[in-house]
């Protein structure tokens, strides 16, 4: 009886330190994080994402955006994330502060989104991607997420979101193709992914 | 040839007619092991179907096979219903039910209520359901391998919770004064995976974690649930096949040992290496890393022991097919790890980490560790407690050759392909779309190896079903002509905690 229960103890206080530092640690340390403020401006870093962001993040999560696209930016000495312009500096834990799910994502067969905002401003631009990615760029291989869009009758003026679609993809005379609840609340999070405020701990990268 | 196959994958248990204590335990635990099994097969099935669906979704995004349009079925939604259905589908209701019959055959304990553990399956089984479906409706954590939301989750955890405190109990209740090394394993698993899943679940979803914290904790939980869970179980069934199979005991028994601690104790820090670069403190990833790393120690001792077990009887694998599952598994087990040290480095996983080479990693220990060692246990273990022989053992030939050429043409593809993207992926001069078309061809080639792999397993569902359903109870007087494995069987179960 006695080895056995040295055995069970042995497996318990093993795992036991890897919760420790891996689990509890962080749970509380990353609790202590606060927004950064610029001596000279007095501007707070980061500012967190505005709700429809949030609701957005989980659309994002529903397709499975993150099993082909990475939210972080590794350091200059790490990889070449920053040459390909995915970030001027390496993302740190206070990029996430506010982030009730984090996306940090193990595969790049798609571009890494950590300032896809800042590359792109435009939501005709990300309304287009998701709806026919094909025509932006006929060998990407991402899959149109259609269900995010839904065609309707024009009702008086069209609507401002309306894409703009030509040839076999344009809607018929009168209809018009436009974003779902859903479609507009992930377009706003992928919109407000912007990590190009500066940071004390990440300095920007020097050529 | 032929004759000697099917005699290996029948019945051998000589105690079945002679004290019948083997047989009582067997008969006690029957019904309960083949619940688990059965779920199993049937969860195989299902993440069969989805891995073929979105690699087939990987290089043909918009052509009518990848279903186009349809939310529910696609890329983003099938690729981890595919992971979650093999993981906690099939590996672990397969991995459960070897772990009963283990216990209860290595401590001679005949189950009391055989209904405890058949409620805990189906509990298990709900859950499943219920977040198979969440899953497939975008009602998703966004946390990989952890997707189902918390009430499936929830679900999920009331039937661990079960099994283990049921396996906990048949530990403790022991007749035996020692615990083989099989045992080891299972109690380590049982106890890991109920508080690491326990732990996911409530940090991420009951009192959530702060931030990055998340990310730490569900890669912590994403590398102790393969090292810790998925790894020791396929180890204890190891450690039990090989020698009664081969009639061999276990080579060194202080091997054995360094193998189980240098593995509890290293395992559970090396998930982080999934996120080298992360936004962590700099010492977290090192000490995944330099685990990673370390863990080569056990893994060559488990390694070695095996091989030396084995050494000049590995003719024995021609005809003992179970035995060669398990043994290909062994072997996979060290490749698997060692390509896992090495992408772990930090110079190397500047050009694999976000790649087809981490998914490479990932389908070695799968496929071909913990898949093979479970088919073959799977292969000893049910005509035993069925009392019934496998039909067609070319149908078993068949599998594992489908599944042995499918999965080495899937580790070279996946190898070579991710190699080239993340060489195309670190210059910073090559745009997104023409890595991605470097390797195009490399994804055609997995959707082939896939559906090798998928046939090879069909052909094992198809045998499981018909001597489940068709095949008759082998009569007594072919029993009788089997030989003895009773020594070795003792040989293994002397090998205990000093």
């Amino acid at each position: 009886m006695n080895k056995i229960n040295r055995l069970f103890f042995g497996v318990f206080i093993l795992f036991g330190v890897t919760w420790l530092a891996l689990v509890a640690y962080p749970y509380l340390t990353f609790a202590g994080l606060r927004q950064s403020k610029d001596d000279a401006t007095g501007a707070l870093a980061p500012l967190g994402n505005p709700g429809a962001a949030a609701q957005g993040a989980r659309v994002y999560a529903a397709n499975g955006c993150l099993y082909c696209h990475s939210q972080f930016v590794r350091a200059q000495d790490e990889g070449n994330d920053i040459d390909r312009k995915w970030g001027t500096r390496r993302t740190v834990a206070r990029d996430y502060m506010f982030d009730r799910q984090v996306f940090l994502g193990t595969s790049r067969l798609g571009a890494d989104l950590s300032n896809v905002g800042v590359r792109q401003t435009d939501p005709q631009w990300f309304y287009r991607i998701l709806y026919s990615p094909q025509t932006m760029s006929p060998e990407v291989s991402m899959p149109a997420y259609r269900w995010l869009f839904q065609t309707r009758e024009i009702q008086g003026q069209p609507s401002v979101d309306a894409l703009k679609l030509e040839g076999t993809e344009a809607p018929s005379p009168g209809y018009e193709i436009v974003p779902t609840q859903e479609g507009k609340a992930l377009v706003g999070y992928l919109l407000s992914l912007k990590k190009n405020y500066p940071l004390p701990e990440a300095p920007e990268a020097t050529e | 040839m032929k004759e000697t196959a099917i005699s290996e994958l029948e019945l051998h248990d000589e105690a079945a007619t002679e004290h019948g204590a083997i047989a009582l335990v067997d008969r006690s635990i029957r019904v309960p092991v083949l619940f688990f099994f059965g779920s199993g097969v049937f969860w195989l099935v299902v993440a069969s179907a989805f891995y073929l669906l979105s690699s087939w979704q990987m290089h043909t995004p918009s052509a009518w096979w990848a279903l186009p349009g349809i939310a529910w079925l696609s890329f983003g939604r099938a690729y981890p219903a595919f992971l979650n259905c093999y993981i906690y589908g099939w590996a672990t209701c397969a991995g459960i039910g070897t772990g009963i019959w283990l216990l209860s055959r290595l401590n001679g304990v005949s189950l009391r209520s055989p209904l405890f553990p058949v409620i805990a399956c189906v509990v298990w089984n709900i859950g499943m359901i219920t977040g198979l479906f969440s899953l497939l409706a975008g009602a998703t954590t966004g946390r990989q391998l952890l997707e189902f939301p918390s009430c499936s989750a929830f679900i999920l955890f009331l039937a661990l919770a079960m099994i283990s405190l049921w396996a906990m109990t048949i530990i403790r209740h022991r007749k035996r004064e020692t615990a083989s090394i099989s045992e080891w394993y299972l109690l380590g698993a049982f106890l890991w995976f109920a508080w690491m899943y326990a732990t996911a679940n409530i940090a991420l979803e009951i009192a959530p974690a702060p931030g990055v914290a998340q990310a730490a904790i569900n890669w912590w939980y994403v590398g102790a649930l393969v090292q810790l869970w998925l790894t020791p179980v396929a180890l204890a069934a190891a450690y039990y096949l090989i020698p009664v199979i081969s009639g061999r005991p276990i080579y060194s028994y202080k091997l054995a040992l360094l193998g189980f601690w240098g593995l509890a104790l290293f395992g559970g820090w090396t998930g982080l290496t999934y996120v080298i670069g992360g936004p962590f403190p700099a010492w977290i990833v090192t000490a995944s890393i330099v685990a990673k790393v370390l863990l080569m120690i056990p893994v060559l001792a488990v390694a070695a022991n095996f091989h030396l077990t084995m050494k000049g009887h590995f003719g024995m694998l021609r005809d003992h097919l179970a035995l060669r599952f398990v043994v290909t598994g062994t072997v996979v087990y060290t490749a698997f790890s060692f390509a896992g040290s090495f992408i772990s480095t930090r110079s190397i996983a500047q050009f694999t980490q976000f790649t087809f080479v981490t998914v490479m990693q990932n389908q070695l220990g799968l496929f071909g560790f913990y898949s093979m060692i479970l088919f073959g246990a799977l292969y000893y273990i049910v005509p035993r407690l069925l009392n019934r022989q496998w039909l067609f053992p070319k149908l078993v030939e068949a599998h594992f050759w489908l599944v042995v050429v499918g999965f080495v043409l899937l580790v070279f593809d996946l190898a070579i392909g991710g190699l080239i993207q993340g060489f195309g992926l670190e210059d910073p001069q090559i745009p997104m779309i023409a890595v991605n078309d470097l390797l195009g061809p490399f994804l055609a080639i997995q959707s082939f190896a896939a559906l090798l792999l998928v046939a090879g397993n069909l052909g094992f569902v198809v045998a499981f079903l018909l001597i489940l359903l068709i095949s008759a109870p082998v009569r007594q007087r072919e029993i009788a002509i089997e030989q003895s494995n009773e020594a070795s069987e003792d040989t293994e179960a002397e090998v205990s905690v000093a």
